[in-house]
């Protein structure tokens, strides 16, 4: 018998909801449900009218993280009950919240009212300037650079996700006009996301402060299952690391690339995607190594054979 | 600069269907090669490429990305003969492929 450790993953935000997600999860839908109406209760009351056949709140840039961050925290307490725990988790860019939640580092609510305020703040100081983050597929590291410096280096590699996969951060129109140039130098596939905050990059660094007096109100307990850093791939396993990283998440560039590599490393040959999408299992295919990347659902279903 | 011959037009071909039938959970006997990959069987770019990467290493072509991506940017595909035909020529003529349209 194979030994499988398992690492979870946890994504940002909603970008889509494929249909019937969480089939192999029987029980799931009420443990989604609960969290939901804690969640309604205590933050916005309109998430409760949240349902993926709708595809609800797609537009809304909080209320997508709201969802991921609720859906996250739904898989990891019905796996909990199923006395499932991975050995590592992750968090990719604003799943950093879920992937505390999972580590019993802070409480379910504390993990909302986090990502309420991180939101505020980055909205604060980028203020009604128009910024935006895209995706390039297909030009590695040195094909870009000389894109990102053709824009006066107003934009910045948020997140590098493969070799050949980038999120880019930066003024709307930078943005815009890096994907035209990135299509004329070969990119198989941009796409600009519907979202208006440059996210780990340093237009953000004005918010740390802000959100660092914030952070150092709420209660971190030690992890009780380590938290791989997308910054620099260090293992956090004290609170007071943790709040530097919730803090440096915000305005730094993150590797999801090293840092699954990192993991594989450790010995991970399993990673489980605690969200509705596929957007990390779809990426894996594209890092080297032999662990597989799969969602919750198949996870579940593979648990079940 | 690879000889194509009917095996590897069949084996492509086979790889492709295959691939598309699994990674969009359709039936293989729903997909022919005027299937618009986006349109009717929900295919993204991110499958283009991944099978993209699974032709590089079956035929240990020496390729770069946005050579592919240059060479899609004016002979865009939408089905899935189309790609099939792209990926014929990928292999026939690798990082030379935009000789193509000189």
């Amino acid at each position: 018998m194979s030994h499988k450790k398992t690492a979870f993953v946890f994504p940002p935000f909603a970008s889509d909801y494929p249909d019937d997600p969480f089939t192999y999860l029987p029980g799931f839908d009420d443990c989604f449900r609960k969290f939901l109406g804690r969640a309604a209760e205590f933050t916005d009351a309109d998430l409760i009218n949240f349902k993926i056949p709708e595809r609800t709140f797609l537009e809304d840039e909080l209320k997508t993280q709201y969802i991921a961050y609720i859906q996250a925290c739904s898989l990891v307490s019905w796996f909990k009950l199923k006395g499932i725990f991975p050995a590592y988790s992750a968090g990719y860019s604003m799943g950093i919240y879920a992937a505390l939640y999972q580590s019993e580092v802070i409480s379910f609510l504390d993990g909302l009212v986090m990502i309420r305020q991180a939101f505020r703040e980055v909205t604060r100081v980028t203020g009604k300037d128009s910024f935006g983050m895209c995706a390039i597929i297909g030009l590695n590291r040195d094909d870009l650079e000389p894109l990102i410096l053709r824009e006066d280096d107003k934009i910045e590699i948020a997140i590098q996700n493969s070799v050949c996969s980038f999120s880019i951060s930066g003024p709307a129109k930078n943005i815009r006009s890096l994907v035209e140039a990135a299509q004329g130098e070969g990119a198989l596939s941009t796409r600009i996301f519907t979202i208006t905050v440059p996210y780990h990059s340093s237009y953000l660094k004005d918010a740390a402060g802000n959100f660092d007096e914030f952070i150092a109100q709420i209660q971190f307990r030690n992890p009780r299952m380590p938290i791989v850093s997308l910054v620099d791939q260090e293992i956090l396993l004290e609170e007071e690391m943790l709040k530097k990283e919730v803090v440096r998440n915000l305005f730094t560039s993150l590797n999801w690339y090293e840092t699954q590599l990192y993991l594989q490393e450790l010995g991970v040959n399993r990673f489980v995607e605690c969200g509705s999408g596929k957007g990390l299992v779809k990426n894996a295919r594209f890092i080297e190594g032999d662990a597989i990347t799969m969602t919750a659902n198949s996870y579940s279903a593979s648990l079940n054979q | 600069m690879a000889t194509i011959t009917d095996t590897t037009r069949k084996e492509v071909k086979e790889v492709v269907y295959n691939f598309f039938s699994e990674e969009c959970e359709v039936d293989i006997s729903g997909i022919n090669d005027n299937t618009n990959i986006i349109k009717d069987i929900d295919g993204d770019s991110l499958m283009f490429l991944e099978l993209i990467e699974i032709f590089k290493r079956k035929y240990n072509l020496d390729i770069e990305l946005k050579t592919i991506g240059k060479y899609a940017v004016k002979h865009p595909v939408q089905t899935i003969g189309q790609l099939i035909d792209m990926q014929l020529l990928i292999i026939e003529h690798e990082n030379k492929l935009l000789e193509l349209d000189k």
